[in-house]
């Protein structure tokens, strides 16, 4: 294989990102951690937020875009935040990079047991224009199985709670095919959320990521995964069942009513430049992608010692991003075209060596091709990470 | 240099019982080697050899040692230690006049070591024993004295005790060695001879050829005639190891060191020729080598069909360095164009193709080891072949002879039972037992050669906690009542999976073999049938269902990298695949049809 020879750029720019670059915040505390999930989070019990608070504007004043396209507060869990802090974050990364005007989208992730009212009534009053509430389950035995320290009557109450605050955009977060779920239980569940009239649903297969409490009870047999046709079935039933009701699927997972996709979310898998502040957040700006440090304590010390939190930093070279650009493009409804990836890729080689592998996978079934584009076939979406894996061995 | 201050020698040893640290000690204690230049085993020098803990090839070093004012020239010859490398030893061992049998004190002898120190004797070489790792506390040498002197006759009662690890006793061993090591007996006067004990290439200087003078001198600028394959070269370069190249100018009788003369030609040189004077006397060849016995066949296929060129290339640049394997073209129904390989055994065959995957880069696909099987034709004509492919079907021939091994295992005696049980489930045939001492016993059996490579080895490991050695010769060939097994997958028969079993263990390896390659083969967008068959007839299926859902649910921003990790991980171990029909068939499940680590029952 043919590799590009580049001179090496292998370190993210040092200082701030281009103007209009998509903004990333993480705030990593939760009441609790859910025992499924893998994003770095601490617990917010006995944490003392301020120092964090002041180190994330110490870090944007440093790093952090002008005027960001699109700006998403992740976590962890940052409705858990107090209005007051919540004010002292957002008043000061508007004073640093003047979002309020610019961005087209602001996400905030947020939890039924800390959003009510008032909550999202100073989060819109901050520049949120989207609410992310995560759901995750209508079953209250499945929400414990989860970790959840909410109910399913608080989640309905915290969206509700949402629209009478004035948001106009929210999405609601699902996990399915979990040990012992019901199909048809799935579908009643999912009738319920959709009566709701949500503007966005992410719904994602259950995964047993590493290093987390479902991982080792799937080991220890304590858990046990559903069959394969019955993960295949409940994939089919949420995309049916959702289409039917005027959602699209523009992403493997995630599903909205017309135009109201996340265009932030959008941008990650266009494989476009992202600028994350907090602790274990990952930029990628130009060809380089770096991130910070997994630990609140290291965070803060580091930004406050030297503005920069970032343990590792990587620059894939010309292939190895084109490689990237379209497994994680295939990963879009829209798909992609040759020329756009090797755009979207920096990749100026004259020799292709992954549109022949998209041809044929093409030929095989497993892609379809619309015009010049390449996208995921109905055969293809459950096997997308099969075809992705075909980009990186060609 | 006077012959009579030259000593050749070199070390026996088993794998861990200390003969490169022993030697890098000589080295030290010598000045040969700064102690800080010093790199741990500074004679295995293919990192291969240094991963496994063995000497593959030979390899020389010339050492000062000084005693009662004397300065003596010590050539040491490295030999390998394994079963396998036979021939490389009686190379080594025909280039000295004496060697160290080192034994571990704490371990005691084992069966390789006892093979090679046979060699020495009947290559009329003086034996000193030498008993290692005395600082352990373990160590019990009067135990092991008897050991040596029960299993291989010869007197250890005044045997050299080092610890080589510390440096004990090396200055003495030395010393022994220049008392009791026979000088050599070349004469300075005679027409030059020397014996090529070995060979590597390198890309800048063409073959350096590893010799040891027996008669007369050799100089730089003389022109040598290589007797077998008849071939002049001029002397450029002569050396010695010192342990680096240094140059010498000129060698004498008795000495071993380095000729270079920038030879490309990779047939030109091999190993076991005599070198002498261009248009001088005429000389006789020094005592035949016995040429290397492949006992062991497998044949190599490109991953890429595009790479058989470059492996072509491969071998022949590795065939220089290693002469003992063969190669010879082939064609696979299922893989393409390959080549059959012969080697000495099992663990020649493994080193042959991980140093070309890492010298040469070469992605491979190695069908299954077998052994030759003798073919006796309805016209009483015999033929050999070297792959199961090549057997006649049953109407074609009279009768079907095997390769059938002497082996050797030495054991602690608390393990005979085990060694006793897989000995009869490999078609072993008990031949008799001796006690070598109060704890340690030589078991000696007649097992069909295919059944040691079948997966006797690990057996022997496993159920001798790692304890149990082997060593084995071939007694000869026996009729048995083969058959041939044949895999089919998806109705398709593959070529490169056929073997040759005994009738009686025929249902059981079938079973086994499809149900590894179950395990070995990913699933596929569609369901993959496996079927084992005798002839005509199916004795085994299994389903590899198909791949229905396979999909990360979740993937955003920070994400990405860590789902990128898991699907090269997830592709990891794919490089080495071949695609038969539609299905990727990794290395794996190629080498299904040997035994190891099947579930039981």
């Amino acid at each position: 294989m043919p590799r590009a020879p580049e001179a090496p750029p292998p370190t993210l720019p040092r200082g701030r990102a281009p103007a209009g670059t998509p903004l990333y915040v993480h705030l990593p505390f939760c009441a609790a951690k859910c025992h499924y999930c893998d994003f770095f989070s601490v617990a917010a019990e006995g944490h003392d937020r301020r120092p964090t608070v002041a180190a994330l504007l110490a870090e944007a004043e440093r790093w952090a875009p002008r005027e960001p396209r699109t700006v998403f507060f992740g976590g962890g869990t940052p409705s858990l935040l107090e209005s007051a802090e919540l004010r002292a974050l957002f008043d000061g990364l508007e004073r640093v990079t003047g979002f309020r005007g610019a961005a087209c989208e602001v996400t905030v992730e947020c939890n039924p047991e800390s959003l009510d009212e008032a909550k999202a009534a100073t989060l819109l009053e901050l520049g949120a224009t989207r609410l992310s509430i995560g759901f995750q389950a209508l079953d209250d035995a499945a929400l414990k199985l989860f970790g959840r320290v909410h109910d399913a009557a608080q989640a309905f109450e915290a969206y509700r709670a949402a629209r009478r605050a004035g948001a106009r955009e929210i999405n609601i977060d699902l996990i399915y095919a979990w040990p012992g779920q019901d199909l048809a239980a799935w579908r009643a569940d999912l009738d319920r959320v959709l009566d709701l009239g949500p503007d966005h649903i992410s719904a994602y297969n259950l995964t047993f990521e590493e290093d987390t409490a479902f991982r080792r009870w799937l080991e220890d047999g304590a858990l046990s995964k559903p069959d394969e046709e019955l993960e295949l079935a409940f994939f089919e039933a949420t995309r049916s069942r959702l289409a039917e009701r005027g959602y699209g699927a523009y992403e493997v997972s995630n599903f909205a009513l017309s135009g109201l996709h996340a265009r932030h979310n959008v941008n990650y898998w266009q494989n476009g430049p992202y600028l994350g502040l907090g602790p274990s957040a990952v930029s990628k700006i130009g060809t380089a992608r770096g991130g910070n440090v997994k630990s609140v304590g290291d965070y803060v010390r580091r930004i406050r010692e030297q503005g920069d939190a970032r343990v590792w930093e990587e620059a894939p070279d010309a292939l190895a991003r084109l490689r990237e650009t379209w497994w994680l493009g295939l990963r879009l409804a829209e798909g992609l075209s040759a020329a756009e990836a090797r755009a979207r890729a920096g990749f100026d080689l004259p020799e292709d060596p992954l549109q022949p592998i998209a041809e044929r996978l093409a030929d095989d079934g497993l892609l379809e091709r619309r015009g010049v584009r390449f996208a995921l076939s109905p055969r293809g979406l459950p096997l997308a990470d099969w075809v992705a894996r075909k980009f990186l061995e060609g | 240099m006077d012959t009579k201050h030259i000593r050749n020698f070199c070390i026996i040893a088993h794998i861990d019982h200390g003969k490169s640290t022993l030697a890098d000690r000589m080295l030290e204690v010598t000045g040969a080697v700064d102690k800080r230049d010093m790199r741990a085993q500074l004679l295995d020098s293919m990192d291969l050899e240094r991963e496994r803990g063995i000497t593959i090839k030979a390899s020389a070093v010339t050492i000062w040692h000084k005693k009662d004012g004397v300065r003596y020239e010590l050539n040491l010859i490295d030999t390998p230690g394994h079963v396998d490398f036979n021939y490389e030893v009686q190379k080594a061992l025909q280039a000295c006049e004496g060697a160290l049998l080192l034994v571990d004190a704490s371990q005691g002898v084992e069966a390789q070591t006892v093979a090679n120190a046979y060699l020495a004797v009947e290559a009329d070489l003086t034996v000193l024993p030498v008993l290692n790792k005395l600082d352990l506390p373990h160590a019990r040498p009067e135990v092991v004295q008897e050991e040596i002197e029960n299993s291989i006759g010869i007197d250890a009662a005044d045997a050299a005790r080092v610890s080589a690890k510390s440096g004990l006793g090396v200055n003495e061993l030395l010393d022994r060695i220049v008392d009791r090591i026979p000088a050599p007996k070349g004469e300075p006067d005679a027409p030059l001879r020397c014996l090529i004990f070995d060979a590597v290439y390198n890309e800048y200087r063409g073959i350096i050829v590893y010799l040891r003078v027996v008669d007369g001198t050799i100089k730089e600028r003389d022109l040598i005639h290589m007797l077998g394959t008849d071939t002049v070269y001029e002397a450029i370069e002569i050396g010695r190891f010192t342990p680096t190249m240094k140059r010498a100018g000129e060698l004498g009788p008795g000495e071993v060191g380095y000729f270079i003369s920038n030879i490309k030609k990779l047939g030109d040189v091999r190993i076991g020729d005599t070198m002498t004077r261009h248009k001088g006397p005429k000389v006789a060849m020094l005592p035949g080598y016995r040429p290397p016995m492949h006992m062991v066949y497998a044949d190599f296929f490109p991953t890429n069909t595009g790479d058989f060129e470059s492996l072509r290339e491969a071998l022949e640049t590795l065939s220089l360095s290693d002469s003992s394997f063969s190669f010879e073209a082939v064609t696979s129904e299922a893989l393409g164009f390959g080549f059959r390989c012969g080697f000495l055994g099992l663990l020649h065959m493994e080193i042959v193709q991980e140093r070309l995957e890492r010298e040469h880069d070469i992605d491979m696909i190695q069908t299954a080891p077998t052994v030759t099987y003798k073919i006796v034709l309805k016209d009483g004509s015999e033929v050999e072949i070297h792959s199961p492919g090549q057997l006649p079907s049953p109407d074609k021939y009279e009768q079907i002879l095997e390769p059938s091994a002497r082996v050797t295992v030495m054991t602690p005696a608390e393990y005979i039972g085990n060694v006793m049980t897989i000995a009869n489930d490999h078609r072993g045939t008990y031949v008799r037992q001796d006690h070598l001492s109060p704890t340690r016993v030589q078991l000696v059996y007649d097992i069909p050669l295919a059944e040691l490579i079948y997966d006797f080895f690990d057996k022997l490991k496993s159920s001798t906690r790692g304890y149990g050695t082997l060593n084995y010769e071939i007694s000869g060939y026996a009729e048995s009542e083969l058959v041939k097994l044949r895999i089919l997958v998806n109705g398709k028969e593959v070529d490169a999976l056929t073997s040759i079993v005994h009738k009686d263990q025929a249902e059981k390896r079938g079973r086994s073999a499809i149900k590894k390659m179950r395990k070995e083969i990913a699933r596929h967008q569609f369901e993959i049938a496996l079927q084992a068959a005798i002839g005509a007839r199916i004795i085994a299926r299994e389903t590899i269902s198909a791949l229905r859902k396979d999909v990360t649910a979740k993937c955003y921003g920070g994400d990405i990298t860590r789902k990128r990790k898991l699907l090269e991980k997830q592709k990891e171990g794919k490089r080495r695949m071949r695609q038969i029909g539609n299905v990727d068939i990794p290395q794996k499940a190629f080498l299904a049809v040997l035994g190891g680590d099947e579930e039981e029952g």
